[in-house]
């Protein structure tokens, strides 16, 4: 057997004894007089059986929203605040690395308002912006920026001066040394960010879904919605799919890195 | 540095050597305006050299400076792009000098595949293919063992006796200075001045193998070496 598939079994055999036992953990009735007691309690945390049934109802069940819509809401507005959020962090991390002076000035504020916890900040951005996928690609927008902003930032500065001057001696100016030295230079830093930044986007719009009510759509509904109605079930099926989505994206992300920083030794697999 | 003062002729192959320290690395940038001189000056065609890397210097730098993200051929091709060279120039002329260094199959290999010398030598073409009449190196086989460095100095022999490049060349290896260089300047220990410059009196082509062996390059090398001794001492 390949370490890779011994790797592969030995997850499938985790997740079926972590389900086997759950199911069966919660399928004990209590030695109790009351009927109806269990050793644990479904109600809190419901069970596998359960919670796929819940699953195939709410995904293709007659339901006002379904699952995918659910989805898709979350998914795009955590889509959105990754673009703009990254967008934004990296031109802004570029133009603070090169200018020194700039930097100094602005840096109190950009400590301060990162220092804000973001949660903080969701009934302001609810009061300017309402309840839709605006409200919450500005929340991702506000944790993703900063992410992509400090490293992009470190990345433009930490650029070799020895490479910059070997430029200037093959004859490039200012602008074609930003775009071909320092830009791909301060880019390999930036892609470090975007892992932890797919995930801090889709952190940003959870908590603007939790809050935001039904206008807003996406999987938080889903669970704001089940603790209103104590449905355990249905709050794992919300669980579950965000979990999925987390597992899609960072896959994703990790692709495009691997393509785009395919020159560094670590993602080598070109010939040697 | 304390007065220092040398001129080198057009198509000239120059060679700085002296103790570490002695600022032999300082004037080669100060001939490239990256340092600027505290007193005096430097001239290239009776023009000052200011701030800016002058346009017809091309640099070899000790350090590995070949951009890592780009393949071995789009590296070569950076100095014809911020020329303004069409692509279809480039490509041919990179293909030329990929050629003439040997590097045919790494066209798309990324630096971190190659080896030292490879490296180096990609930093080579990089700045002989836009043609700069003056080449200034620092020490560019510095960190590679002798046998890459023998095949370097042949090639740079051979690229060289085909344009004709003004090369000024620093290091600490006199074998070096021998046998690239038409005149060997030797600097003493700081404050670093010129103590003595020497004509290399070895016939050209060399071959750097063959020369290595012959009574000229021992007693170019015995001579030298005991200057740049005193300066060791």
């Amino acid at each position: 057997m390949t370490e890779r598939a011994r790797v592969v079994l030995w997850r499938v055999a985790i997740l079926v004894v972590l389900l086997a036992a759950w199911e069966w953990l919660t399928g004990i009735k209590a030695g109790s007089r009351t009927p109806g007691l269990y050793w644990i309690d479904p109600f809190f945390i419901s069970r596998p059986s359960a919670i796929a049934r819940r699953f195939v109802y709410l995904a293709f069940g007659d339901v006002r929203l379904s699952l995918w819509q659910m989805a898709l809401s979350t998914v795009q507005s955590t889509l959105w605040g990754f673009v703009v959020g990254v967008s934004t962090g990296f031109v802004a991390g570029l133009l603070l690395g090169r200018h020194d002076r700039l930097a100094r000035v602005l840096e109190p504020y950009i400590i301060a308002f990162n220092s804000l916890p973001r949660i903080a900040l969701v009934p302001l951005v609810t009061m300017i912006f309402g309840f839709g996928l605006l409200a919450k690609v500005v929340l991702a927008w506000t944790i993703v920026f900063f992410i992509v902003f400090f490293n992009t930032f470190q990345g433009a500065r930490a650029v070799d001066p020895d490479l910059v001057h070997a430029a200037r001696f093959l004859g490039g100016g200012e602008r074609e040394i930003m775009r071909t030295v320092i830009v791909p230079s301060a880019l390999a830093w930036t892609f470090a960010a975007l892992t932890p930044s797919i995930s801090f986007a889709l952190i940003g719009v959870v908590v603007g879904e939790l809050l935001g009510g039904e206008s807003g759509g996406g999987l938080g509904y889903l669970i704001t919605q089940s603790l209103g109605t104590l449905n355990a079930a249905d709050m794992m099926v919300a669980l579950v799919a965000l979990g999925a989505i987390g597992i899609v994206m960072a896959l994703g992300i990790k692709q495009v890195e691997r393509r785009l920083l395919r020159w560094r030794p670590e993602y080598r697999t070109e010939r040697a | 540095m304390d007065r220092v003062s040398f001129d080198v002729s057009d198509g000239e192959f120059v060679a700085v050597v002296g103790p570490s320290g002695c600022g032999k690395s300082t004037v080669l940038n100060m001939i490239g305006g990256l340092v600027r001189p505290s007193a005096g000056a430097v001239l290239i065609d009776d023009a000052l050299v200011g701030d800016a890397a002058p346009k017809q210097v091309g640099y070899v730098f000790q350090k590995d400076t070949v951009f890592p993200w780009r393949t071995v051929a789009r590296n070569i091709a950076l100095g014809l792009e911020y020329r303004g060279v069409t692509a279809p120039a480039r490509a041919r002329r990179v293909r030329e000098a990929i050629a003439l260094a040997g590097l045919e199959g790494f066209e798309d290999a990324f630096p971190a595949t190659l080896s030292g010398g490879m490296r180096q030598r990609v930093a080579l073409m990089r700045t002989l293919v836009v043609d700069p009449e003056i080449v200034l190196m620092d020490e560019p086989f510095g960190a590679l063992d002798t046998h890459t460095k023998l095949t370097l100095h042949a090639e740079l022999l051979r690229l060289w006796e085909a344009r004709r490049q003004t090369v000024v060349f620093v290091t600490h290896d006199l074998s070096e200075a021998i046998t690239l260089a038409d005149r060997v300047v030797v600097m003493t220990r700081r404050p670093g001045r010129i103590k003595l410059v020497h004509e290399v009196k070895l016939a050209r082509p060399r071959d750097v193998i063959a020369l290595r062996e012959s009574d000229e390059y021992a007693r170019e090398y015995g001579r030298l070496w005991h200057v740049l001794g005193e300066e060791l001492a």
